[in-house]
Parts: C-alpha cells; structure tokens; sequence
C-alpha cells in the first residue's frame, strides 16, 4: 500500500477545513488565537443547528450569548410599533450577532430569523464566565479579540457619524445667510 | 334492515377486539412496566451511596483541581495529583499516628451498646413512674418494653450487619474515587450534553439557569460538608479533654447528624450524653460534654461562625419542609435517606428559587409593570 501523496494532501486539507477550530480561525474576532486557543474554544462554544424559517431569538428576549454562522442564512429583523417587522440585514456564513448580549443581561433588540436550514456557533456569558475562572490566558485573549472587533464597529460607527453630522450641519449654513 | 344489523354486528366485533386489544396491551405495559422498574431498582440500588458520596468528593475537591489545572496542568492530570496527595497525607498520617484501632473499639462497643441502652432504660423507667406518678393517665403506655424491643432490634442489626458493612466499604472504597475521578474530569462534558438536548427556543434559559443553579449548589454542598467536618472536629476536640470513651465515633455521629438542620444534632448528641451518664455520672466533666455539644459545637461555632459564613440565606428551609423531607426520606432510605433528605430538599428549593428569581428579573414584560403589579 503506498498512497498517493497528491490525494492524501487533498483529503487531510478537506478534514482539516472541515473542523469547527479551522472554521472558528477564519472569525476575525478569532483569527489571532493559537492552535491550543482554538481547541479550548471548540470547547466552549455550543454548535445549534436551526430549521427554515426557525426564530433563532426574538425581539425582547433574554439574551447571553452571541451567534457565528456557521453555514445557512439569517435574517436579523425588527418589529415597529405596529408590530410589522422590517429586515435589518442579511446574514451569511462568517458573520456573527448578537454580541452585545454577551457582556451584560438585557433583552435582545432585534429578532433573527434563520431563512434557511442553518447551523450556528454560540458563544454564551456563562460559559465565558466559567472559562475565566479554569484557563483565564485563553479567556482573555478570546474577550480581547471581540473586544478589537467590537471597538473597531464602534470606530467606523462614530466616523459615520461624524460624516452624517457634517452633512446635516453643511446644507444649514446657507440658510443662516 | 338485516344488512345494518349485519353491519352493527361487524361494528361490535371491531370494538370488541380493539377494547380488548387495548385493554390486554395496557395490561401488558404495566406490568412490563412495573417488572422494568423493579428490576432497574434492584440493579441501581447498590450504585445509590457511591455515586452519592463521589460527588461529594467531587464537589470538594473541584476547587483544588481548578486551581492545579489554572497553572496549565491538564485536568486529569491535575485530578490524579490531587488524588496523591490525598493517599500521600492518609498514610503520612497512619504512620505518624498509627492506625487507628477499629476492631478493638468495635469489640468494646459491641460489649458496651447493651450496657448504655440498658441505662437509659432504667433512666427512661424512672422518669416514666415519676410521670405516671403525677399523669396517672399514661401508666398502661410501657416505654421500657418498646426501648428494649428497639435497643434488641438494633443489636441484632448491628452483629449481622458488621461483616456485610466491612464488604460494602471495601467496595466503597474502590467505586468512590473511581466515580468521582470520572464526574470530576467530564462533569462539564455530561451536563454539556444534556443541555444541548433542549430545543433552541429554551436553550439560553437552560443555560442561563444552569450555570446559577450549579453555582448556587456547589457552594451549599461544600459549605455544608465543611461546617459539619468542622463541628466533628470540634465536637472531638472538645470531647478528647474528658475521659469519655469513642470520642471520634461520637464526633462522627456529631458531625453527620449535623447534615441535618433543626433535628439532627440533638439527635446527634443523643448517644454521648447517655455515655458520658453511664460512664462519668452527672459532675464537671458530663456538663462539660454538655456545653460542648450545646454551647460550643451548635451555638458558638456552628450558629454564630460557620452558617453565616458558609450557607446563605437562600437555601434555607423552612421547618416543617425539614420535617416532611425528613420523613419522607426515612421512608425511602431508612436511615441514609433521612440525613440525606433535607440536603437534597435543599438543593430543589435552590432549583425552583433560582428559576423563579430567573423569570422575575427577565421576565419582558417586568418593564410595563410596577413590583405590586400596577401598570407604570
């Protein structure tokens, strides 16, 4: 038995992208964790595989976790005060939600709604909780890498800001004349 | 008109055959059902005290291996250096102190059951004829006979069982840290996967509740187990200063019935006030043991020191929910079931507590309505 080298390669690459910790490294906000990291991550998170058109959370809920997609679609969507809901955004895999229910219990803003059969990674308070008290390295450096990402949404968040404030205050300038 | 009779005939049958159908078939599953449970009860009744004490092991020692395995050891092998060093201080402290005489005591205690019970039943006899002297009314009720009744029963209880016992401790011995090796080392991988069994609807409020109840719990076991270790231990100290006999045995009783609130430790001083009666008579030393048991061990260490320390608030029952589990405890597991019962009353009333704060404090609609449920 001697196997090709050239489809071995093939298959290792196929099983090695096919795990969660490859999956969870292509995040950005767990693109700077370590093998070791990784693994301990795998261990943290929970994997939930959700139905079409399934709620993943509504609007009003107790939140404790943030959400990966894994693969499939999610609708994050929000009710108005005729309690029509208007689509927020599209979510493919890669993207995540729900974060800012990690850091402090308080009811969800927006619902999401799986569009199609879909599998998510969710990362929950508790879990993070516990973790930081077992391995605190790991912990941090993954808190530390949601905090990037987080403060790198609220950067462009005050820059869009900044433009939207400019171009209020511009058109009003020449009606002061 | 012979046709829908006919056809009525034909409906009958069917009937007939589907109750009876369902009638044997119900039959059927009950008593598969019953002979299921009976023979699920005999094959887990002798797994019913090992896995209850491995997970008291496992709750004690989950600190220590937490903090071994924070240094970056692995967990199993954080798990096996504690185990070590536990074996390492049992027979640094056989060799030290030697081994502690169990025959020898059991033999004396053997020959001096009889004498202590036999005691209290003379005790027990003149207090009833100084009662019958002053209630006429209670002198066909013969306390003395249903003593001794008893006293014989536990005698008799206590020879066969000591051989039996030595088995079961031997095996205790084997099935205890191999049990809590493995609830200490996948405790959080079991209940990971019971909790992803909910459907995702409820699944973070699983979670959520979860982590607050198992929190809530490990505290109230360790704090539990450590405020009784430390009542035996005084209850010994303080009964080491007198020349009572089986100091640790009684410290043992002591610090077990001390599981129990409100009942078990005058239950628990119960068999060193009649020993220290029969074998130093009433003087200094018996109300030293006294103020030990009372004064010391219930009212200074325990009431003042350890409870408000270890246990919340939270997990206190009330009363009459001790007596009930009590008796419904000793119903179910004798005598085990009784010291067990109110721990495990406990840790329901923390369940529904934790729940019910879960569904106060995050209920959504909390927000439109005022604590005396007004509208805002």
């Amino acid at each position: 038995m001697n196997p090709n080298p050239f489809w071995q390669n093939i298959f290792r690459n196929q099983a090695d992208q096919q795990t969660l910790a490859y999956f969870l490294n292509q995040i950005p906000i767990f693109s700077k964790l370590s093998r070791r990291e990784l693994k301990f991550l795998e261990k943290i998170v929970h994997i939930r595989n959700f139905s079409a058109d399934e709620m993943v959370f509504s609007a009003g809920d107790i939140g404790s976790g943030m959400y990966i997609i894994r693969s499939g679609q999610i609708q994050i969507l929000s009710v108005d005060n005729n309690g029509k809901e208007l689509e927020q955004a599209i979510l493919e895999p890669g993207d995540f939600f729900g974060e800012v229910a990690l850091t402090g219990t308080r009811p969800r803003t927006a619902g999401a709604r799986a569009t199609k059969a879909s599998s998510l990674v969710g990362l929950f308070r508790s879990d993070i909780l516990e973790a930081t008290i077992r391995h605190p390295a790991p912990t941090a450096k993954i808190l530390f890498g949601l905090n990037r990402v987080l403060a790198d949404r609220l950067h462009q968040c005050s820059q869009q800001l900044e433009l939207l404030q400019s171009t209020l205050t511009a058109p009003q300038e020449p009606n002061n004349e | 008109m012979s046709d829908s009779s006919g056809f009525r005939r034909a409906q009958v049958a069917v009937m007939y055959l589907v109750l009876t159908t369902a009638i044997a078939s119900g039959i059927a599953i009950y008593s598969s059902a019953t002979t299921f449970t009976t023979l699920l009860r005999t094959a887990t009744s002798g797994l019913f005290l090992p896995i209850l004490l491995a997970m008291i092991v496992a709750f004690m020692l989950e600190p220590l291996v937490n903090l071994i395995e924070n240094r970056g050891v692995h967990r199993t092998l954080a798990i096996f250096i504690i185990y070590l060093f536990f074996t390492a201080a049992v027979i640094l402290l056989l060799l030290i102190i030697g081994p502690p005489n169990w025959r020898g005591m059991i033999q004396a205690l053997k020959a001096d059951v009889p004498r202590y019970i036999s005691f209290a039943i003379v005790y027990l006899t003149g207090l009833l004829e100084l009662a019958q002297q002053h209630f006429p009314f209670i002198a066909h009720y013969n306390l003395g006979d249903h003593l001794r009744n008893f006293s014989q029963a536990l005698i008799g209880a206590i020879l066969v069982q000591t051989p039996r016992s030595a088995m079961r401790i031997g095996s205790l011995l084997i099935l205890v840290p191999l049990f809590s090796f493995f609830f200490l080392r996948d405790s959080r991988r079991i209940m990971r996967g019971l909790i992803s069994l909910t459907p995702n609807r409820y699944f973070e409020m699983v979670l959520d509740i979860y982590a607050h109840v198992s929190w809530q719990l490990s505290h109230f076991i360790r704090g539990r187990i450590i405020e009784a270790i430390i009542v035996g231990l005084v209850v010994w100290a303080g009964l080491s200063l007198t020349d009572i006999r089986y100091a640790p045995i009684l410290a043992l009783v002591a610090g077990i019935t001390n599981l129990v609130p409100y009942v078990g430790p005058i239950f628990g001083m119960l068999p060193g006030i009649t020993i220290a009666l029969v074998d130093l008579g009433v003087g200094p030393q018996f109300w030293w043991i006294l103020c030990v048991y009372i004064l010391i061990a219930q009212v200074i260490v325990d009431n003042m020191i350890l409870i408000p320390i270890l246990i919340s608030k939270v997990s206190n029952l009330h009363p009459l929910w001790v007596i009930m589990a009590i008796i419904m405890g000793g119903k179910l597991y004798g005598i085990l079931g009784m010291i067990i019962a109110v721990p495990i009353a406990s840790i329901i009333n923390i369940i529904i507590l934790e729940i019910r704060q879960y569904r106060r404090t995050f209920n959504p609609y909390n927000r439109y309505f005022s604590s005396r449920g007004k509208m805002l």
